[in-house]
């Protein structure tokens, strides 16, 4: 079962300085099965953060046509979570208010939206966190509450741009962990855009390498689950991966 | 331990100020003024002035004690208070919905936004004497002037607000599910919170002075009124009593509402630098 489709997705944009029309994407088809862990990478300016912003529905595509379960997209909807790079968390509301934030926009009754936030935030550790507001916690914290956040929405596909761009190293290190974690118990259908091509290779089963607005490579990552980077940075298989995608971006 | 390690006598003093200042705001609020009554009294009492130009403390806080005992100032006190309190409800009324409006829609920002700032620059009582003409001298004519002077600071500060709310919690918001309209209410207000607070604190300031020059010109009650009278009959006691009240009145205004709304939301929120 397909869970995300697109076909033939174009964006051209008209730039009154330059006056002229600028090509961001090309022609993307992609189709993304239900379950599945799917990473974009591409150089800078390939169109992959456009890209996301159209299924997301913050864009409005020039042509072609994206489906997410069987209908297609227009603007916006909870049907798609989004795990911002910035975080995006509402610093007026606490953890526990940020998380439920999804289900009260559903109508979900306090009581039962609160333990449904309280059942996520487990997940990733956060239990003790619930009550802080945003601005009281690190980067890394923050952007869990964002997985989260989104995660609890319990979207059909998780879209996640950057979303570990902004910590430090040893901390992106640990997310992509957990994430690998909640993913391998969870099965949300996740899209992840990064520039990073160890972490591509690291959390998804297939890479997408964008180059000029167009699909250059599509690559299935077969390394066994769970992962973790104690077992995978030294293992021989995971560099021959790594290795393959960083040409393919490099070549881009 | 040696010398230079040691605790100095003003060290000692200003450690057991700080200390008994945080613990005791009160005592943070009143003992800068210490310094300034005495230099008010010492004057006073030197002789330099004649004391019906120039009277000292004790006099002024007689007189205090007779307004409020035979009821002149209560009376005045709460004209003024709820003039102020009435035209600034009726301006966040206006104001709050109007800055919404202009901050969120690129087409009300372009019609509105010169007109605005050309009806910002005629000072409220510049608009005194078309007021005259149209409402004569009445509380129409006062809270007219109280309305427009909150208005004005409450729009242009909660469209800076709004505009100031990162794009990417409209995106966040509108992917967990929210509506457009839910997203004002969900983001855009609390967002735009800190700046409609320092819209407020503004027009409040402006307001609490445009009444008073609109008690002195219009008014038959009311601080302003109280002091432009007490000019009439010449006593200076009861103009420099008007003028400490009002001192008095913004101070507890401050701290007994703006503060604490400011602490509890923008400050909370890590939006504001906490103020200390």
């Amino acid at each position: 079962m397909k869970s995300l489709t697109i076909e033939h997705l174009q964006k051209i944009y008209f730039d009154p300085f330059a006056n002229k029309q600028v090509t961001a994407i090309r022609d993307i088809s992609l189709a993304v099965e239900a379950g599945d862990f799917v990473s974009v990478v591409g150089p800078s300016g390939c169109g992959k953060t456009t890209m996301l912003n159209m299924i997301a529905g913050f864009l409005a595509p020039s042509g072609g046509q994206i489906r997410v379960d069987g209908h297609a997209v227009h603007g916006p909807g909870p049907d798609r979570g989004v795990v911002f790079q910035s975080f995006a968390l509402f610093p007026w509301r606490t953890v526990l208010d940020n998380v439920a934030f999804g289900p009260k926009m559903r109508g979900v009754p306090k009581a039962r939206r609160h333990e449904i936030a309280r059942e996520y935030l487990a997940l990733a550790g956060l239990s003790h966190a619930a009550e802080r507001y945003p601005n009281e916690l690190s980067g890394g914290m923050q952007q869990r509450v964002g997985v989260v956040r989104a995660l609890a929405n319990e979207p059909d596909v998780l879209l996640m741009d950057e979303p570990f761009a902004s910590v430090d190293a040893q901390t992106r290190m640990t997310l992509q962990e957990e994430l690998t974690r909640i993913w391998e118990q969870r099965r949300p259908t996740v899209l992840f855009i990064t520039h990073d091509v160890n972490e591509a290779v690291f959390l998804a089963n297939r890479v997408i390498v964008l180059s000029h607005g167009a699909v250059r490579d599509d690559i299935a990552i077969s390394l066994p689950r769970p992962r973790s980077w104690d077992a995978l940075i030294e293992d021989a298989g995971f560099k021959a991966l790594a290795a393959r995608v960083l040409q393919q971006v490099r070549a881009a | 331990m040696n010398a230079a390690a040691s605790v100095s006598p003003w060290q000692r003093l200003w450690g057991a100020y700080v200390r008994w200042s945080t613990h005791y705001p009160v005592l943070a609020a009143l003992v800068p003024f210490v310094p300034v009554v005495a230099l008010w009294a010492a004057v006073a009492r030197s002789g330099l002035f004649p004391p019906v130009f120039f009277p000292g403390p004790v006099v002024v806080i007689q007189k205090f004690g007779t307004l409020m005992a035979n009821g002149i100032l209560p009376a005045y006190l709460e004209d003024s208070v709820i003039r102020l309190a009435a035209g600034t409800a009726v301006g966040l009324a206006i104001g709050i919905p109007l800055g919404l409006l202009v901050g969120l829609s690129d087409r009300a920002h372009r019609a509105l936004w010169p007109v605005l700032l050309f009806f910002q620059a005629i000072g409220d009582i510049a608009w005194l004497p078309i007021l005259l003409i149209w409402f004569g001298f009445g509380l129409t004519t006062m809270i007219f002037v109280i309305v427009y002077t909150v208005v004005f600071p409450v729009v242009l500060n909660t469209v800076l607000g709004v505009r100031s709310v990162p794009l990417e919690l409209h995106r966040a918001a509108r992917s967990l599910g929210a509506s457009k309209a839910r997203v004002v209410w969900e983001v855009v207000l609390p967002g735009a919170l800190p700046n409609i607070m320092t819209g407020l604190r503004n027009g409040l300031g402006f307001g609490w002075r445009a009444l008073i020059a609109a008690e002195i010109i219009v008014g038959t009650s009311g601080i302003g009124f109280l002091m432009f009278d007490a000019r009439r009959a010449g006593s200076v006691v009861e103009i420099l009593l008007g003028m400490i009240v009002l001192g008095v009145l913004w101070y507890i205004v401050d701290s007994w509402v703006l503060a604490p709304i400011e602490r509890a939301t923008g400050e909370r929120w890590g939006l504001v630098t906490r103020r200390d």
